[in-house]
């Protein structure tokens, strides 16, 4: 096997998919340095650099770079990793690119439960609508799966269905909550169910940064279980996995993600539809590539926020608009694919 | 000897016992076939035997234990199973997909080693797929794509190797191919093999022991010779056969009498 193993943490990858990875950790790096210094106020590169990591530089760039730039962009990056692995773990679980946290309902719950959250609970913090998001996330996905299961336990086709019809109901709840709100606190959460990364905060950060960091390194340990279970359960656990616990760590760790994604920049769609498609191209991997998914969800919805950002002041429109131009079409030719009698 | 056992195993799906407590054991170091016909519980009993399903009475010992005592790691070290219709992920290329069967060995924070490497390289040349490792495992015919995933059962390196219906799909030339590769295994590397197979010629052929199951029980077991009587292909697969010599191997050969001009 052209295989690299990385020092004493002893990850061991495929050269092809290793050297895929950098590149992708390249490209963001270029992103993320655009990114902070792009813009019509007179920062150089090194100032901008600087007052993204906390060192004052005067008072233009801290608060452009230090207080707008920085965190909108970390929001972006940290967000899009999010989506692109809890698109990667269902669409490994279920053997199908169209499960997508945003196209089975997952989303629309969070988003939900997010908006109930505004409703309920006038002074709102950032987390007490996460928790919202997880609530509603968790308690679609719990409807699916029960309407997904048969007999022999969830039946992939099934799930999407249900999936999709969930995504509907969630919608409607959303909207009629949305009739119930004053009309401030309604303009306020529309705007937010668009899906946009302005006006993050370092709060934003801090929470994409945590559950991140909780989620990530589980859905890393599983990594093997989840590339293994491809080959269906039976092979699986013959080869040692404990299928139903790692199918259930990394599905709830994938509907988590998915939430905390929504709740920090609202209902950003298709990045974590097509992040681990791409992913897939580009390292040329069998089966699901979790942190490429990751690095490519970054890189997209990075790129998809600066496009929104340096249109012209009447073509800004929020990411979540940019990222359904690039999904649609993809969509569009899976569909076509699938119709044509090739694998769904 | 044997390693493997089922004690007294009902098993079933559900509140129906498919299997209603049958005593088996697998001899070390030989073939053994499990004939019956469709739903008789061979595909069932061979789940219990590598721990898919768990016997709701009785047990299954591996070792001198029961193996739902075992870790799964442990079970899967000792066990390999091929499943009747395994999945292969797209675009996964041979030597992939027989790496994989190198997964009980491995842990998260270890890396592949050299000795996973010689048991892959090993296992394609065993079956005589090294020409073709980088090849993807979609593109190949039925015959190699079968062959590699018993590669990758050979890869994981288990004494036991359990195989659900390896030849169905297969054509004639194929199967066979793949039957001289298990024989081939055994011979060669030792290993003790099960397979549930339908075609009665092959399983007389190539296993030293046979296990025939009807409605859920055990109709006989022995060598070839011993449990294909013709009185035991009529109350077993309800079928009129003459049980003849192979004229190749010696062997029975059991031969329908039915068909146009068939004694009926």
């Amino acid at each position: 096997m052209r295989t690299l193993t990385i020092g004493p943490l002893g990850i061991t990858t495929h050269r092809r998919t290793f050297a895929a990875g950098l590149g992708l950790v390249a490209v963001l790096a270029g992103l993320l340095i655009f990114a902070l210094t792009a813009g019509k106020a007179d920062i150089t590169v090194l100032d901008s650099i600087k007052a993204a990591v906390g060192i004052s530089v005067g008072a233009p760039a801290d608060f452009i770079v230090g207080q707008v730039r920085a965190p909108r962009a970390l929001t972006a990056v940290l967000v899009g990793a999010m989506l692109g692995l809890s698109g990667a773990i269902l669409q490994s679980l279920t053997r199908n690119p169209l499960a997508s946290p945003d196209f089975i309902g997952i989303t629309m719950g969070a988003g939900t439960g997010a908006v109930l959250t505004l409703w309920l609970v006038t002074a709102t913090s950032l987390w007490i609508t996460a928790a919202g998001a997880v609530a509603g996330a968790l308690l679609t996905a719990g409807v699916i799966l029960a309407l997904s299961w048969r007999r022999a336990g969830v039946v992939p086709l099934r799930l999407i269905l249900a999936g999709i019809g969930m995504g509907f109901v969630a919608q409607a709840l959303t909207q009629y909550l949305l009739t119930r709100m004053d009309v401030h606190d309604a303009a306020n959460a529309l705007g937010w169910l668009v899906g946009t990364t302005t006006g993050r905060t370092w709060t934003h950060v801090t929470v994409a940064a945590v559950c991140l960091a909780v989620l990530g390194p589980l859905v890393l340990w599983h990594a093997r279980a989840l590339r293994t279970m491809e080959m269906g359960d039976d092979a699986a656990r013959a080869l040692g996995i404990h299928v139903g616990t790692s199918r259930g760590v990394l599905a709830i760790s994938s509907v988590l993600l998915a939430a905390a994604a929504v709740a920090v920049c609202g209902p950003i769609g298709f990045i974590a539809l097509v992040a681990p498609a791409l992913a897939l191209r580009v390292t040329r991997s069998a089966g699901a590539t979790l942190i490429p998914s990751a690095l490519m969800g970054a890189v997209l919805l990075l790129a998809a926020d600066q496009v929104s950002q340096q249109m012209p002041q009447a073509l800004q429109f929020p990411v979540g608009v940019f990222t359904a131009a690039i999904g649609a079409p993809y969509l569009l030719w899976l569909v076509w694919r699938a119709s044509r009698g090739g694998p769904a | 000897m044997s390693r493997l056992e089922a004690r007294g195993a009902v098993i079933g799906y559900g509140d129906t016992p498919v299997v209603r407590g049958v005593d088996v054991a697998i001899p070390d170091g030989q073939i053994t076939a499990i004939v019956g016909p469709n739903g008789c519980g061979k595909s069932t009993l061979l789940r219990a035997l590598v721990r898919l399903l768990s016997p709701s009475d009785g047990s299954v010992v591996l070792d001198g234990d029961d193996i739902h005592a075992l870790p799964t790691r442990e079970v899967a070290r000792r066990v390999g199973l091929l499943p009747q219709s395994p999945i292969a992920p797209a675009g996964i290329t041979v030597k992939e997909l027989v790496a994989r069967g190198r997964t009980p060995h491995q842990k998260v924070l270890r890396p592949w080693s050299d000795k996973d490497e010689t048991a892959v390289l090993s296992a394609l040349h065993s079956t005589a797929l090294t020409d073709i490792q980088d090849a993807v495992v979609d593109e190949l015919s039925g015959g190699q794509r079968q062959r590699a995933w018993i590669a990758m059962s050979l890869a994981q390196d288990t004494p036991l190797m359990i195989l659900d219906e390896p030849t169905t799909y297969l054509d004639i030339a194929h199967q066979y191919d793949v039957m001289d590769l298990l024989h081939r295994l055994n011979t060669r590397q030792n290993r003790t093999i099960v397979m549930v197979v339908h075609d009665l010629h092959q399983a007389a052929r190539y296993a030293h022991h046979v296990i025939a199951m009807h409605q859920g029980e055990v109709a006989a077991a022995g060598t070839p010779g011993d449990v294909f009587t013709e009185d035991l292909i009529r109350t077993v697969f309800s079928l009129e056969a003459r049980v003849l010599t192979d004229p190749v191997t010696g062997t029975p050969m059991v031969v329908p009498a039915h068909g146009p001009g068939g004694v009926r």
